[in-house]
């Protein structure tokens, strides 16, 4: 099993990078995934991971996109607010990349 | 992921050289043991998997007369050989239909053929190895089993048939797709490939009905297991989380209220697909698609209506009668499911639903026949109806609609690139290839007719062009759903009713 | 009767036995073997009189395989003549097994011999194409050359009895009839006859466990021989219940 390395701690990942458990994330971890990646957290990164979370943490499964563009609007105006923007934060796909920092499991289906 | 190049678009599709092992190495991850186990399959492979493995297959070649007569009666003409999408893209000879099927030919003449078992190599037989299994795992996971080359066969051998045998059998072996069976067990533990629990179903409905009436100042509704519901619609969990798929979803809920019905989803059956299709296994297809039916009795319902999904049409049209029928417990004059392209169609020529052409009229729209749809099942009473309904569809929403080339479309359609449980992102490099038949005939009609629509309807397909687009840089805006375009077009108010 | 001619005799019998034997065993075997599931490829049409109309084409003109490119084109004109040309052949062949010769196989016979010749031609197509195009000659296996050279060895063989070694077409019939009667008749005193006649036997022999089953496979290919009728009927096999 492949892992991750935080700070001294070891986290079990699949093949693809995504945490196997969602519950052992810390923002270390996002942090690690994200400079894999050469990605730099600005503050509209953060967002988006702290909703993905909290939803996870509601329903057992992250929002679907159009939920969490609503979100964006909401926080940063309409420029902000859409898919296109998402796609420019996380550009290997918001459902899966965002997820995978926000340490939750890959979505699955034809998505 | 990033550096995955796309072929060029030049417009024309071009029959490549033979490249040997030119696609080699792309293949599913696989389930771990655990996941194995859950969906009823061998942990792992065993030391004594060879056993396993033909007993698997001597069971198939009892079970399915498809399996026995295409392994007897190809005599390799060749026609097949250059209508893969996979081979014209990749040129690796294993991606011709033919040589496909004689991994599991040489298997067959091995240990099933008395030439085989007398002559060996000679006969082309082959002996099981590890080297084999890999190559199993290769290329019976780079078919989309979308059956382009049963069309042009002169016997009509469906590879499709083959590939599905053969995940069957290595799965039997302990060797299992990790995105295709975690699908079939959040399928049949939680009601929907996505793992999508009822509450989050709830959540995003609502949240559809607001964008909805954001939008239109209507109070569109999306019932969520309403008992005595007249229209029990299943389509695939990609339309509650995706992007395009959800427009269409809202598409079909304009289309209900309009028509003035009591319609509802089900969280039991919150799913159309069904993935134990893609790996040729009879119960997981059967015990996913029961789900629906307990659904529609258990809500006492009249009449089920699949949503834009190819192979789930496939399942519901073709299978579902065979697998969990009758359904003698419907309205008798909707004794069978029907297909919201069906439905729709038919509630625009009785006038009961009003389409404002010119909500559309900043798109000039083609259509992609999906594979499931046009050769693996139909629509409306006539064959090639399948064809027929979703083009009069858009032509009554849109005002510009052209095909693309006749042999990529209709029964001759090419596969997106991504049917078949190759959708995973560990097979981007062949879905990338994969969808260049298809996407050298839009770039002919985008050259000629300015095309700026991709109208589908397939969850998969629109999940693959989705991806693919930008690949080949196009935007992927430009894909859509052919309720989607219903959406952006549909009179709310002013009700005629039904 | 010499001893070759015993032997011959012997060896036609367990041919004829082998060949039938062998195919009625695939045959029933197909029978017995269900479709679980309806797989046309469709558009199919919806009833078993639309399954016939269907497959009366693909038998007669390879419906399917004039739908593909070039090559198709070129093997559809090689594959079409060599395929009527075999029937014409066998068909003229009956004048050996019958006495009096029915009228109609009478009637055959010009065409029979313009058969004869185009024969040979169709299957250097054949032939050709297989090693002239790199993807037919990845597919090719050996039987595939061993069957149409087989079938080129019979057609020449017989070319050359009708043309250059004449035999006495008499001791033809009565070995033959001699066979059909089980009253086992003389060997005509010809080596190329022999050649001829085992090549067929041969031919016969292999057919049942071979690719040339085809002939009896496109009528029980569930993709092309099932009607589309889910949802007029529901469709149960056995094992599926
Ligand atoms: C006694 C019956 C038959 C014999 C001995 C026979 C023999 C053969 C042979 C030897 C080939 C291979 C040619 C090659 O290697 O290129 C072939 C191909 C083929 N056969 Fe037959 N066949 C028979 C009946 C039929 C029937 C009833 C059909 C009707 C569908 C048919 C359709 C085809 C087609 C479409 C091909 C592929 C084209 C070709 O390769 O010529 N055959 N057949
Ligand atoms: S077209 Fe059919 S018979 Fe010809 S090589 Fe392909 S599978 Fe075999
Ligand atoms: S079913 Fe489709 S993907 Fe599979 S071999 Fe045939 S053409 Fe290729
Ligand atoms: S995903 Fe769509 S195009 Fe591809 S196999 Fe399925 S129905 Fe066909």
């Amino acid at each position: 099993m492949a892992t991750l390395d935080v700070e001294g701690k070891s986290y079990e990942v699949d093949e693809e990078g995504y945490l196997m458990d969602w519950q052992e994330w810390t923002e270390g971890v996002a942090g690690a995934m994200a400079k894999e990646d050469g990605l730099d957290l600005s503050a509209e990164h953060w967002n988006v991971i702290k909703f993905l979370r909290s939803y996870f943490e509601k329903y057992q499964i992250a929002p679907m996109i159009k939920i969490l563009t609503k979100e964006l609007a909401k926080e940063y105006g309409k420029e902000k607010g859409n898919t296109k923007y998402l796609y420019e934060l996380y550009p290997a796909g918001p459902a899966k990349q965002a997820c995978r920092y926000a340490g939750l499991p890959k979505p699955t289906g034809c998505v | 992921m990033a550096d995955i190049k796309a072929p060029e678009l030049t417009g024309e599709i071009i029959t490549p050289k033979v490249t040997p092992g030119a696609s080699k190495g792309i293949m599913p991850f696989k389930a771990k043991p655990e996941l194995m186990e859950k969906v009823n399959f061998p942990a792992e492979k065993p030391s004594n998997w060879k056993e396993l493995f033909l007993k698997k297959m001597e069971e198939i070649l009892k079970k399915y007369r498809s399996v026995r007569v295409f392994l007897d009666e190809c005599v390799r003409c060749g026609a097949c050989t250059d209508k893969c999408h996979y081979f014209l893209s990749t040129g690796d000879p294993r991606n011709m239909p033919v040589h496909r099927q004689e991994l599991m030919r040489s298997v067959y003449r091995k240990y099933f053929t008395t030439g085989g078992k007398l002559l060996g190599n000679l006969a082309g037989a082959r002996e099981l190895s590890d080297e084999l299994l890999e190559e199993w795992l290769t290329y019976f996971y780079q078919c989309s089993e979308c059956r382009r080359c049963s069309v042009f066969c002169p016997y009509g051998i469906d590879t499709a048939e083959i590939t599905m045998a053969a995940r069957e059998i290595l799965d039997a072996t302990g060797i299992g797709s990790k995105y295709n069976l975690e699908i079939i067990n959040k399928a049949e533990t939680i009601g929907n490939n996505l793992g999508m629990p009822g509450p989050a179903l709830r959540n995003t409905l609502d949240f559809v009905e607001e964008e909805i009436e954001e939008k239109t100042g209507v109070p569109v509704k999306l019932p969520l297991d309403v008992e005595g519901a007249d229209i029990l619609l299943v389509t695939p969990s990609a339309d509650f989380f995706a992007e395009p798929h959800v427009l269409s979803l809202e598409g079909y809920a304009k289309v209900f209220h309009q028509a003035g019905v009591n319609w509802t989803i089900s969280s039991h059956a919150s799913e159309g697909g069904n993935f134990g299709m893609f790996i040729g296994n009879y119960d997981h297809m059967k015990t996913i698609n029961k789900r629906i039916w307990d659904a529609a009795r258990d809500l006492k319902v009249k009449r089920v209506i699949a949503g834009e999904c190819g192979h789930a049409w496939r399942v519901l049209y073709s299978f579902s009668n065979t697998l969990n029928g009758p359904f003698d417990f419907l309205d008798s004059q909707y004794r069978q499911p029907s297909h919201i392209c069906e439905y729709t169609l038919d509630l625009i020529k009785k006038g009961a639903i009003k389409l404002d052409k010119a909500a559309n009229d900043e798109f000039s729209v083609t259509f992609h026949d999906s594979c499931n749809v046009a050769r693996a099942s139909r629509m409306g009473e006539t064959p090639g109806d399948q064809m027929t309904i979703p083009r009069e569809i858009i032509n009554a929403c849109c005002n510009k609609f052209v095909d693309m080339a006749d042999d990529t479309i209709g029964e001759r359609t090419f596969c997106c690139g991504g049917g078949g449980g190759v959708l995973t992102d560990e097979m981007i490099d062949i879905r990338v290839k994969g969808a260049m038949p298809r996407m050298q005939a839009l770039k002919r009609v985008k050259d000629s007719h300015d095309v700026n629509f991709f109208a589908l309807i397939c969850a998969i397909c629109k999940a693959q062009f989705t991806k693919i687009f930008p690949i080949y840089g196009i935007e992927m805006e430009e894909v859509g759903g052919v309720h989607q375009l219903i959406s952006n077009s549909i009179q709310l108010g002013a009700k005629e009713g039904v | 009767m010499n001893g070759l001619s015993t032997v011959i005799n012997l060896l036609a019998y367990v041919t004829a036995l082998v060949f039938v034997v062998g195919f009625l065993n695939k045959v029933i075997l197909y029978f017995k073997t269900p479709n679980p599931l309806l797989i046309p490829t469709t558009p199919a049409p919806t009833t078993t009189m639309g399954v016939v109309a269907r497959m009366i084409p693909e038998v007669l003109f390879f419906r399917s395989l004039l739908k593909g490119g070039t090559a198709e084109k070129v093997l559809w004109v090689g594959g079409w003549i060599f395929h009527v040309t075999f029937l014409l052949i066998v068909l003229r062949h009956l004048r050996f097994f019958t006495y009096p010769v029915p009228g109609i196989i009478m009637a055959f016979q010009g065409l029979g011999i313009l058969a004869g010749l185009l024969f040979p031609i169709a299957l250097l197509i054949l032939i050709v194409r297989r090693f002239t195009n790199d993807r037919m000659a990845v597919i090719t296996l050996f039987q595939d050359y061993f069957v149409l050279i087989l079938i080129i060895a019979i057609g020449l063989t017989g070319l050359l009895l009708k043309y250059y070694v004449r035999t006495n077409l008499v001791d033809v019939k009565a070995f033959i009839l001699g066979l059909l009667t089980f009253s086992p008749a003389q060997l005509p005193d010809s080596p190329i006859f022999l050649i001829h006649f085992g090549l067929v036997l041969v031919l016969l022999a292999y057919f049942p466990f071979s690719k040339l089953m085809h002939a009896w496979g496109i009528l029980v290919s569930p993709t092309r021989a099932q009607a589309d009728n889910p949802r007029e009927a529901r469709h149960v096999a056995p094992w599926a219940q």
